[in-house]
């Protein structure tokens, strides 16, 4: 077990210096921020002062080892927006972020559950085709569409619940419905197909036969079985969602890190996107990691693979 | 059940901490909420921020040496009551008004001022006007406590233009004593100005708050408590926001405006703040020398084809006016504003008749092709579909457009340097909304401007020539008769040349929750309200109309 974990925290070094490179480079593709801050009437001779004051003048691989060398001692650089410490400015955000996404997993494992238990339990029904229609529609409906039709109808129309920005726990509720929404597809076609073979198999028989009541089965001595991989899911949905809230942020105004990372793009402030992108990268490498060596230890064959 | 319980706390603690956190920042009667697309940089010191956002953000906090006009436009009266240029055009004498201090108490002093524009000149200064203020400015003499004399290197008429934030934000005053003693991060984690409001706090990417003076100031004493200005990036949330009440003003652009009237919201619409054009990049080198668009009469034809008001009415929902010429408002000075209007309501219209016929007149009946780059500069994304209706004119008199739509940030560098990828092609810009016309003709048609549409110093055909001329005619002229006089030419050179071509005016639009802020007028030209807010009413005090 030992080994199989260095091994894996080996491949995550790897991987991270390869996503350290691709951002470097990815970030300098994209346009130079000295073009963004400069007025339409400045010289090339402003645009060289500009560069000078922000340490973009200096050749590329000249900035790549001040890059890499800082981060290996946990400095990304300054922002050049904020014009602080970019990991300062992600951490920051940070909880923010950390704030809304467990209201919007659990929210989504309220539904997703019960919808794939009745999904499979139902199998073929017409509770099994609504169950059906609610993953596609979860799946396909972009985030944005969705905030804007919630704010429209609970803040606006109803004025039950403030349209946006961080606050009370009223301020949760769309953001974490409009997060939510699309990882209740997921899970919800997982435990649905989990359970139906969950459902088949011998044990199950066996607790049929001795005469347990079918809510038992399916709740107690089923239910559970399934979960195995959901969990797993959740694990990989917390990871994305932290990469991937920048809609939900952008919508409802929460200066969380997605939309941090969207004004680092649109800035070109290379010091943050690296920092929030190799950030993230850590964060998603961390829990992939936790993953695999809860694998490992539930199921022997993967460490020996 | 006891790993629920124990989630179930958890949530509860993460809602319980959002609701501390954010208890403080609920606006009530005696807060003006305004809710931003942007923040700019979000940096509190006037030398770190390049962009127009800054004056939604410093103006509140930072006095500008020179002011505004408030009904008109342009420049007026600052925290320098008056100013004089001396005989020899070379230096400028700004006299503080009495009384003025800074927000912990210390007065403002000449010695502020030339310590102000000395930072805004220094090094780490990334100030979007730093390296013009280096180029124009040979010393800074403190005369006595309320008297500074700036002297320039050579003749600069619009001097005195350029430290007020109608054109940027180079002329902020800020405490000399209080950054020395704490240092710029010092400075830049609490900061003092001396404008109508103090710093309470900056949330990065969220919002700034800030509290009124509780004593008179020459730009107005706050009505309300406080000011808290919101990042919100998403326009239909920023137009909820205010129908909620959430916020009592937004920023909105065109296409919102029919949909906050039917809300219930009031529309505040700025005129004169940016002109939508379109222009030709590198005609004159040897490469575009073939092009259909090195003959006038082609793009005056191409300027005939465009309906503006139809774009005015339909792209711009009306919150568009016709233009002027070429980086000139009705608000404009040294140039004679009736006749430029008169020019442009004949000028400008739409013959596509007269169009075809031009077209045909220089051999291209039958139409050609050209490529146009359509693109938007930060916070004017209307510009977009502006370009595409311009190239569907275009269509229609049989020109066969190759329109690429690109980013912002990916096009500004082709318009620099060489311009490899412009040359012979048209495309997008606009001119922002500012007093002084000529420093925007220098950029575009002086041929060592950034864009040098007429020519460059290695290629400068006797169109560039003359404009070379003609600016350097404005520049060195004193009295301000001629300067007009000779503005005028300059103008007249470009409009004939129909190769940078307006389109539309635009406005910068709000909407405004009649029940949280009461009447007020914006400062034409000036899209931002950072110097505006201290002149809001409370609803019941100024009722709207």
């Amino acid at each position: 077990m030992q080994r199989f974990i260095l091994r894996r925290l080996a491949q995550s070094v790897l991987l991270l210096f390869v996503l350290a490179l691709i951002i470097f480079a990815l970030a300098r593709v994209s346009g130079n921020p000295a073009d963004l801050l400069l007025r339409e009437d400045a010289t090339q001779e402003d645009r060289a002062h500009l560069l000078r004051a922000l340490g973009l003048d200096r050749p590329v691989h000249e900035q790549l080892y001040l890059f890499l060398s800082g981060a290996l001692r946990g400095d990304l650089g300054e922002s050049i927006r904020y014009r602080k410490p970019a990991t300062e400015v992600f951490f920051e955000r940070l909880p923010n972020t950390l704030q809304l996404l467990p209201l919007a997993m659990v929210g989504a494992l309220v539904v997703a559950i019960p919808l794939g238990v009745l999904a499979a339990v139902y199998r073929g029904t017409i509770v099994d085709r609504i169950s059906g229609a609610v993953a596609v529609l979860g799946i396909a409906t972009p985030s944005f569409w969705l905030g804007i039709v919630l704010i429209y109808v609970f803040s606006i129309k109803l004025g039950l619940l403030p349209s946006s920005r961080m606050g009370g726990p009223s301020h949760y509720v769309l953001p974490a419905i409009t997060l939510g929404l699309f990882l209740v597809a997921g899970m919800m076609r997982l435990v649905r197909s989990s359970l139906l073979e969950v459902m088949g198999s011998e044990f199950v028989k066996l607790a049929r036969l001795k005469g347990l009541s079918q809510t038992v089965v399916i709740w107690k001595h089923c239910l559970r079985n399934a979960l195995i991989p959901v969990t797993t899911l959740f694990g990989v949905y917390f990871a994305l969602l932290i990469t991937g809230a920048i809609v939900t942020e952008t919508v409802f105004a929460w200066p969380g890190v997605g939309r941090l990372t969207y004004e680092a793009v649109i800035f070109r402030d290379y010091p943050l996107l690296q920092a929030v992108i190799l950030l993230k990268g850590i964060i998603v490498l961390g829990v992939n990691l936790g993953v695999d060596i809860v694998y490992a230890y539930l199921d022997p064959r993967v460490r020996y693979a | 059940m006891r790993t629920w319980s124990l989630l179930a706390l958890a949530l509860s603690g993460l809602l319980v901490a959002g609701e501390l956190s954010s208890a403080d920042a609920a606006a009530d009667k005696d807060t003006l909420v305004i809710a931003l697309d942007t923040l700019g940089a979000q940096v509190m010191d006037p030398i770190m921020d390049t962009r127009a956002p800054h004056a939604h953000y410093h103006a509140p906090i930072w006095d500008s040496l020179v002011g505004f006009d408030l009904e008109n436009g342009g420049i007026g009266p600052g925290a320098a009551e008056r100013w004089e240029l001396a005989s020899d055009g070379k230096s400028w004498t700004f006299y503080l008004r009495k009384g003025q201090r800074f927000h912990n108490g210390d007065p403002v002093t000449a010695n502020d001022v030339k310590f102000s524009l000395e930072r805004v000149m220094s090094p780490e200064s990334i100030s979007s006007g730093a390296a013009a203020l280096r180029r124009a400015v040979d010393r800074i003499e403190v005369v006595d406590d309320l008297t500074v004399r700036v002297y320039t290197k050579g003749v600069i008429p619009q001097f005195a233009a350029s430290l007020s934030r109608a054109v940027f934000m180079e002329g902020s005053v800020m405490p000399k004593k209080y950054i020395e003693t704490v240092g710029a991060r010092g400075f830049r984690d609490k900061p003092v100005g001396s404008g109508p409001w103090k710093f309470v706090r900056s949330v990065p990417g969220d919002r700034i708050e800030y509290e009124a003076v509780t004593y008179p100031h020459w730009r107005g004493t706050p009505q309300f408590k406080r000011l808290t200005l919101l990042l919100v990036p998403e326009q239909s949330t920023r137009l909820a926001m205010v129908r909620t009440g959430e916020a009592a003003i937004a920023s909105i652009g065109p296409e919102a405006v029919k949909e906050a009237r039917a809300g219930g919201m009031k529309i505040v619409s700025v005129p004169g703040t940016m002109q939508a054009v379109y222009q030709f990049w590198g005609l004159y080198r040897p490469e575009a020398k073939a092009s259909p668009l090195n003959d006038v009469r082609v793009r005056e034809a191409l300027s005939l084809a465009i309906d503006r008001q139809q774009i005015i009415d339909h792209v711009m929902v009306k919150e568009a006016r016709w233009p002027m010429p070429f980086a000139a408002f009705k608000y404009s000075s040294d140039m004679t504003v009736p006749r430029w209007e008169d020019w442009a309501r004949t000028a400008l219209r739409y013959d596509p008749a007269r169009a075809k016929q031009l077209l045909a007149e220089a051999g291209h009946g039958s139409g050609f092709k050209m490529t146009f780059w359509n693109t938007a500069l930060p916070g004017t994304p209307f510009m977009v579909p502006i370009g595409e209706a311009v190239a569907g004119f275009w269509e229609k008199i049989g020109v066969k457009v190759e329109m690429k739509t690109v980013e912002w940030g990916a096009f500004d560098p082709m318009g620099r340097g060489e311009q490899k990828g412009l040359v012979g092609t048209a495309s997008m810009y606009r001119t922002a909304g500012r007093p002084e016309p000529i420093p925007r003709y220098a950029t575009t048609f002086v041929s060592k401007g950034v864009q040098h549409v007429f020519g460059d110093p290695q290629s400068c055909p006797a169109l560039c020539v003359d404009a070379d001329k003609a600016y350097e005619a404005i520049v060195a002229e004193k009295d301000d008769a001629k300067r007009t006089a000779a503005t005028n030419r300059m103008i007249e050179l470009v409009a004939k040349s129909w190769i940078a071509v307006p389109i539309v005016e635009g406005m910068g639009t709000w909407a405004v929750n009649p029940k949280s802020v009461g009447y007020f007028k914006p400062i034409p030209g000036r899209h931002e309200f950072g110097d505006v807010t201290e002149r809001m009413p409370r609803p019941e005090a100024k009722p709207w109309p």
